[in-house]
């Protein structure tokens, strides 16, 4: 850690941080001013407002939001959790989020980041995720964290939730940076992910004050630093309005390559990625296309065989399947479909079909939801 | 003077006896009703003083006390009317020793109009069960004849109070207060809804048949219009037909709640289908003078929940104790009571709030919350009791369009009562009817793992996260199956196609 914040100014920043409706570029600003931001909390909200040329309403708010919270305990219960709160000046604060222009004033860290220089790719998307965001997003995960790539996503459901498991699949680590304080955990159910992503060497980021809920403004707010951690951004699902795409937006903006990944021209979630790419972003079809845009200084220590750009054979697992296990895949095809459908198909009985459906099931040829089996391997 | 009249009250689905006592003593004309009246039994008075002037009697301008034992039992229902007048004229003298001394072998039941004519009442069955019992004859509203008949006791039917004391007094014959044997009307035709009229939804279809034949809850989840109510407004025609027992407890709850209509013995599977906006008590039952709910108005038949997330959390809790007992007991401050709900229960719901998840051709428009938020209003006790979920999807033009007819649901009755006979055989002395309500050692004796299956089972729980609850019940639907097809063991083709049934318990899929 470095000394040449005092512990008192680390406080004050740390208090400081608290204030969310600021850029954080702004508050940068204001230390400039001051000299120090333990300053700006010595100050009252008339002369603030009058020293820094702000709104006096939006000083007031500014120091009664710093105010609001007790740094010694915000660091205590950090620390409590195993967890440290970094400072742009201290060695662990990340090169590349240094390096942003509206890098947080301070980062609430469990784990352990990726060193700098380390290539880390952010794999976003939707949170309603449809089977083949799924089984896209399970193949490109793996292979990404097969090759050495840390994955930086955002802990939500759907692309992120199965971006990050991936990872934890091939013991690899992943980043998390997450939408509410450290010692919260949204959605619930993604706990247990939390829990073993840290296992694996991973990290979960916030720039949020210690157990802060899960607001909506937070969530765009935290995309800039998923963006600012990773080249490239690969965007795999998101309708045309969605959070994804404000993540490849901030980080075209950082000046980050933007990568999507194409489908079908009916499906909603894919509305965003195939935007993304009418505009420009390349093209994702396999792990090499993301491959191809680590820099240089970055790619020391992958595994170079998945630079290799191979073209696809499709469905080669296939061919140890029975000839009545192949034809429900055929039947099922990439889209996805009932079990009365492929009883139809198949002229077959309702407990026919559910005994192939559920062989191929468990062998994790297939997935069902709602209803509808869609195909899960790549 | 005192009198004394036999009549009868309803607690829970039984009747007893009561007696009613009149004293007609020296003093301030008042007529006091004691001993547990509810209000409508409270309000008789005033029916009673009129129908007897209006009878051509004289009402004794006394002190009546009117009191009805045994007192510490709540008496609810208007047929407490005659009883009392007729009380009132053997005390008042105005019945002669013939027709008073005829009083102790009746009992009397019967709601006055004004006029002094009878009309019927509700839980007349019940009390005639009662009456068999103590060897009575039993006074009855006309109207009220075709529960007579059911009950096999003896009854007479006057149509008024005159003619009534006339036939006491041996004035009239018995034949003009004995309605002769009223043919029953044919049963309300055998309801027309088939199962060939149902298009597609072959899945859906089988796990009707398979909880017709075992007994099992269902949960069918799909999107609007793909044939929910349509599947389960046919259920009850894939049943077996009601024993006569079965009849005759179902008839006993319809007479209680004045439900009973131009059939004398209900021959039909009862099927209820409640709005979801229900309050509680009037689908458990209950209420200060407790009644019972729909849950066990659909006893022995089919409870029909249409919107199955939209009813209100607690009335989703209170359905836990009929789905696990087959019962309903209410506890009021003075006395408990039970009734039977024996019920199939059939559930069915949205995908989601805009009914449009997984829906090929709308988009869903709900957040993932709103979605989570929907599904978790079934909690996960109730979930346990549904043996059977089914998603259903749309139904695609060209099955609408087929020319060919379904199996109809003759056809799938048959095989329903082929695995009812062997579920029969199995249970013979126990109390037990069907597969799915077998106990936990029952399962263990009837429902043995076939070879080979203790790999499916696991590979089925690390995919599905099953619990060791839901084994049980994958035995026992697994059961039925077998039943259906008539094999003695169940096959691991058997387990394999009851995990079809289970989609909620895989994981991930509300996220």
């Amino acid at each position: 850690m470095n000394t040449s914040v005092s512990t008192q100014e680390r406080l004050a920043r740390i208090q400081l941080n608290a204030f969310l409706y600021f850029r954080a570029d702004w508050l940068e600003r204001l230390i400039e001013i001051f000299g120090s931001a333990q300053e700006i909390l010595r100050q009252d909200a008339p002369t603030l407002a009058r020293e820094a040329n702000l709104n006096p309403d939006t000083a007031a708010k500014l120091l009664q939001a710093a105010h609001a919270i007790n740094p010694q305990e915000e660091w205590d219960k950090t620390a409590a959790l195993g967890g440290h709160i970094y400072l742009p000046e201290d060695e662990e604060y990340p090169q590349s989020l240094r390096n942003c222009k509206e890098a947080p004033l301070a980062i609430y860290v469990l784990g352990h980041l990726p060193t700098d220089g380390r290539a880390c790719v952010a794999v976003v998307g939707t949170r309603k995720i449809t089977p083949y965001g799924r089984r896209v997003t399970h193949k490109l995960g793996e292979e990404l964290a097969q090759c050495g790539v840390t994955i930086v996503s955002g802990l939500a459901r759907g692309i992120d939730s199965e971006a990050h498991a991936a990872a934890v699949r091939q013991k690899k680590p992943t980043v998390a940076v997450i939408g509410t304080g450290i010692g919260r955990c949204y959605p619930a159910e993604n706990r247990a992910l939390e829990k073993s992503l840290l296992e694996h060497a991973g990290a979960v980021v916030s720039e949020l004050p210690f157990n802060s809920p899960p607001n909506a403004f937070h969530f765009p707010r935290r995309n800039r630093i998923i963006a600012a951690l990773s080249q490239p951004v690969v965007v795999v699902e998101g309708e045309t309005k969605s959070g994804a795409l404000i993540t490849a937006k901030l980080a075209l903006e950082m000046g980050k390559d933007v990568l999507a990944v194409p489908g079908p021209i009916d499906s909603p979630q894919s509305g965003g990625p195939n935007s993304l790419i009418r505009q420009g972003a390349g093209v994702v079809t396999s792990v090499a296309d993301i491959l191809d845009y680590i820099p240089q200084q970055s790619r020391f220590g992958l595994d170079t065989r998945f630079f290799e750009h191979t073209d696809i054979t499709p469905d080669k697992p296939l061919e140890k399947l029975s000839p009545r296990q192949q034809q429900v895949m055929q039947v099922i095809g990439t889209g996805s479909c009932s079990l009365d459908h492929v009883a139809e198909e198949l002229h077959a009985t309702v407990p026919e079909v559910a005994g192939l459906l559920f062989e191929l099931e468990v062998q994790g040829f297939l997935a069902c939801e709602n209803g509808l089996y869609s195909k899960s391997k790549f | 003077m005192l009198a004394n009249v036999c009549t009868g009250a309803i607690k829970g689905i039984e009747g007893f006896s009561v007696s009613v006592e009149v004293d007609i003593a020296p003093g301030m004309p008042t007529l006091s009703v004691v001993g547990l009246p509810d209000i409508e039994v409270r309000e008789s008075k005033d029916r009673v003083v009129a129908a007897i002037r209006n009878s051509g009697f004289d009402f004794p301008s006394k002190r009546i006390t009117v009191n009805l034992s045994p007192a510490e039992l709540r008496k609810s229902g208007t047929h407490f009317d005659l009883p009392i007048a007729l009380g009132i004229l053997a005390a008042s003298g105005q019945l002669s020793a013939t027709a008073s001394g005829k009083l102790p072998s009746l009992l009397v039941l019967g709601e006055l109009a004004l006029d002094g004519s009878l009309r019927p009442c509700a839980g007349v069955l019940p009390m005639l069960i009662a009456c068999q019992k103590l060897g009575k004859t039993a006074i009855i509203p006309p109207q009220n004849v075709l529960e007579g008949q059911v009950s096999s006791a003896s009854f007479l039917t006057p149509h008024t109070l005159r003619e009534l004391v006339e036939y006491l007094e041996n004035r009239a014959d018995e034949s003009t207060v004995k309605i002769s044997f009223v043919p029953t009307e044919p049963n309300e035709p055998e309801t027309e809804l088939d199962f060939s009229d149902v298009k597609g939804q072959a899945l859906a279809k089988r796990a009707l048949e398979i909880a017709a034949a075992g007994g099992h809850n269902v949960l069918l989840i799909g999107l609007p219009g793909t044939g929910k109510s349509m599947l389960a407004k046919r259920f009850p025609g894939i049943l077996p037909p009601l024993t006569h027992e079965e009849a005759l407890e179902i008839t006993k709850i319809y007479s209680i709640c004045n439900l009973i209509g131009k059939s004398r013995l209900l021959t039909q599977r009862p099927f209820r289908d409640p709005h979801h906006t229900i309050s509680d008590v009037a689908l458990i039952g209950g209420g200060s003078s407790p009644r019972p709910g729909e849950v066990s108005l659909a006893h022995n038949g089919v409870l029909f929940l249409d919107e199955f997330a939209e009813f209100s959390r607690s009335s989703l809790e209170v359905l836990r104790e009929p789905l696990e007992n087959g019962q309903v007991t209410i506890s009021r401050a003075k006395e408990t009571v039970s009734y039977p709900a024996r019920f199939t229960l059939i559930a069915a719901m949205n995908p989601c709030p805009c009914g449009n998840l997984g829906n090929p051709l709308k988009p869903c428009t709900c957040t993932p919350m709103q979605i989570n938020r929907y599904k978790s209003r079934i909690s996960g006790p109730l979930l346990d009791r549904i043996d059977l979920t089914v998603n259903l999807n749309p139904v695609k033009y060209t099955d609408w369009n087929q020319s060919s007819e379904g199996e109809t649901s003759a056809q799938i009755r048959e095989r329903v009562l082929k695995a009812r006979d062997i579920q029969r055989k199995r249970f013979a002395g126990t109390a037990t009817t069907a597969n799915a309500f077998m106990s936990a050692k029952q399962i263990k004796q009837f429902c043995p793992l076939p070879a080979g299956a203790d790999a499916i089972l696991e590979a089925a729980m690390r995919k599905f996260g099953l619990s060791a609850r839901s084994l049980d019940k994958i035995l026992k639907t697994a059961r039925t199956i077998a039943d259906l097809e008539g094999t003695e063991t169940i096959e691991t083709k058997h387990l394999v196609e009851v995990m079809q049934y289970r989609p909620l318990d895989r994981k991930g899929v509300a996220d």
